[in-house]
């Protein structure tokens, strides 16, 4: 079963092997990258005649910005706040969220999952990473994965909560992109 | 009638095997160790293949048949990109190595799209160099029609491996088609996955049969094997060379791996006990591939006998 709400797939002529195979393709990739739970429903509109490539998608309700209380325990100690980290993979840049606000005389690492901040200002709500921008650019990456190797000419237009990429061989026209996208509404609302 | 066999096993006393292939009048294609195993690529007698079988069964060995050893083959791609490797072309070139081949990746510069895939001169020219080629394609028809124009002046058989079924009248150049294996972002591992890449084999050995079959009408005056041991023997420096095969070996020819300018003249002085020399049964030329030499064999039309 898809985990995706809807994943349509439309190739012109008579291409229906690559349809399904390229069906195939899109899970694995973004299986790979660990993206298919973020995107909600997916059509890919392919005319191999023109040559071009085109993939909408709508993505799910966005991804907060982590936090330092979400990476680790803040603990109010004498002196200052102490964070226990769970969470290794994000510690470089805690670290360096951590400097930039305090300067790095006040964070002290006297273990390695051990920080000691001397100041009274709490740091829970300081953003260690922002995961939306690292997820758009993962996602980028898999849709130039996905894309025919040759289709060069490329345009992503990404918004909060949806994306629509376009990859040809050559130059995209106006006139082509809205055939795309008109394309892709009737492939929405059928 | 040399038959090419497999050994696999243990290091040790290897060296039984590699002197009973020597006295039965065989050749040691190529020696891989990995450790402590041991792959050697093997022509040996067809009518004295039992002796060697039973010396690997007491050496706990395993001798199998290499339908493809002693050939080289391209595996190419439309690029070295992320689109085409590793799955596909890795599956195909290593599956066509376990069958005794000794397989080239090679990926075009410009290989890539529908309409603005090239190939140029000294692509088609190294591809030549080989015994057989696999164009490796994807998961539309189309695309794999309109890109004819990649092999449609190569010399070699070429087989063709893409997605979807196609008729093979629709792709003249092709020698053969191979379908249900296109663009995959997965290891081959399921039994129908690696029925496909049988048949790619299998197609290979048909390529290959066909070629040895033309090369059969007007022999070559000696065969390959019999001048890579020659060369071995007599210009010791290619054993220095940092290649994990120095010699390889082609159906009509070997490629020696020594710069050319340095080692051609030492190459063509190579002799054998029937008084000739190698540059006068043979072609000597640089090869496409690096700085190497390439041999070419002339046939007995040519050399007026065959030895």
């Amino acid at each position: 079963m898809d985990p995706m709400e809807v994943f349509k797939i439309e190739v012109t002529g008579q291409e229906e092997y690559g349809a399904k195979k390229y069906r195939e393709l899109i899970m694995d990739i973004l299986q790979d990258l660990g993206l298919i739970r973020s995107i909600g429903r997916l059509y890919v509109y392919v005319d191999i005649l023109k040559p071009f490539f085109a993939v909408y998608g709508l993505l799910r309700s966005g991804i907060p910005p982590l936090t330092a209380k979400d990476v680790g325990d803040v603990m109010r100690v004498s002196g200052g706040y102490q964070i226990k980290i769970n969470d290794e993979e994000h510690m470089a840049d805690l670290l360096r969220a951590l400097w930039e606000h305090y300067g790095r005389e006040r964070v002290e690492q006297p273990a390695r999952d051990m920080l000691i901040i001397a100041s009274d200002t709490s740091p829970s709500e300081i953003v260690v990473a922002d995961l939306e921008a690292e997820f758009l650019q993962d996602l980028t990456d898999a849709l130039v994965r996905v894309a025919p190797e040759g289709f060069r000419n490329r345009r992503n237009e990404m918004t909060k909560d949806s994306f629509l990429f376009v990859a040809a061989e050559e130059s995209l026209t106006p006139e082509i992109l809205s055939e795309i996208k008109e394309k892709i509404r009737e492939m929405e609302n059928a | 009638m040399l038959e090419p066999v497999m050994f696999t096993g243990g290091l040790y006393k290897h060296d039984l095997v590699v002197e009973l292939v020597e006295d039965l009048g065989g050749y040691i294609l190529q020696k891989n160790v990995t450790q402590s195993e041991i792959i050697l690529l093997i022509l040996v007698p067809s009518e004295d293949k039992a002796a060697l079988e039973d010396l690997s069964k007491e050496l706990r060995g395993e001798l199998v048949r290499a339908p493809l050893a002693g050939t080289e083959v391209a595996v190419v791609t439309p690029t070295l990109a992320i689109h085409h490797l590793p799955h596909t072309a890795c599956d195909i070139a290593e599956y066509l190595r376990r069958h005794g081949s000794k397989t080239n990746m090679l990926g075009l510069a410009r290989g890539v799209g529908r309409e603005i895939a090239q190939i140029n001169e000294y692509e088609t020219a190294l591809i030549n160099e080989h015994d057989a080629a696999v164009f490796i394609f994807g998961n539309f028809q189309e695309c794999i029609k309109k890109k004819e124009g990649l092999y449609r002046n190569i010399t070699v058989p070429v087989v063709v491996t893409g997605g979807p079924q196609i008729e093979a009248s629709e792709l003249p150049y092709a020698f053969e088609y191979v379908p249900a294996i296109g663009r995959v972002a997965h290891r081959a591992r399921k039994a129908t996955e690696i029925g496909t890449l049988d048949r790619i084999v299998e197609s290979i050995g048909r390529a290959l049969d066909k070629t040895r079959t033309t090369i059969a009408k007007d022999p070559l005056t000696t065969s390959p094997p019999r001048v890579m041991d020659a060369v071995r023997e007599q210009v010791p420096d290619v054993m220095f060379s940092y290649s994990p095969l120095p010699i390889a070996l082609n159906l009509n020819g070997v490629r020696v791996k020594l710069p050319f300018e340095a080692y051609k003249d030492a190459v063509s002085a190579v002799s054998f006990d029937e008084g000739v020399k190698l540059g006068e049964i043979a072609t000597i030329r640089p090869s496409r591939m690096k700085d190497y030499i390439l041999v070419r064999i002339l046939p007995a039309s040519e050399t007026g006998f065959v030895f």
